[in-house]
């Protein structure tokens, strides 16, 4: 049996231009880091 | 025109006083001295927008400053949403 994952445009457009935006930054919180202050 | 809801390209938008900005070869590492976070500017273009929001009118003129192109802009809007919901950046009062 053939399994195929459809995707609709719009959720696809959504997911690249989100994944394109991480491209461009990347957020961390030190909170919760041993030793670092 | 489609951008992240709560950004607005057409504001005036600064870096918040308390972020230092540490140039890096894949773009910079800022640090907010406030909320104790990190964010990774993983391009220089994006470190150029982000460094010109001060000298613009608004945050669409910096990503023209910068060399955003239009096809991008959208892209870019959205970057600078994450920095203002985290923020590393701010409006500023219109003058």
């Amino acid at each position: 049996m053939n399994e195929q994952t459809l995707v609709e445009p719009a959720q696809q457009d959504a997911e690249e231009t989100l994944a394109g935006a991480e491209m461009l930054i990347e957020e961390v919180s030190i909170d919760g880091m041993c030793g670092v202050y | 025109m489609s951008t992240k809801p709560g950004f607005d390209l057409d504001r005036p938008w600064r870096l918040d006083e308390r972020v230092a900005v540490r140039p890096e070869p894949f773009g910079a590492l800022l640090y907010h001295f406030g909320t104790r976070r990190l964010s990774f500017l993983k391009s220089q273009k994006v470190l150029a927008v982000v460094t010109a929001l001060d000298g613009q009118p608004s945050a669409r003129a910096a990503c023209e400053h910068a060399g955003v192109a239009a096809e991008e802009l959208d892209l870019y809007a959205r970057a600078l949403a994450a920095l203002a919901a985290s923020s590393m950046i701010a409006q500023r009062a219109v003058a």
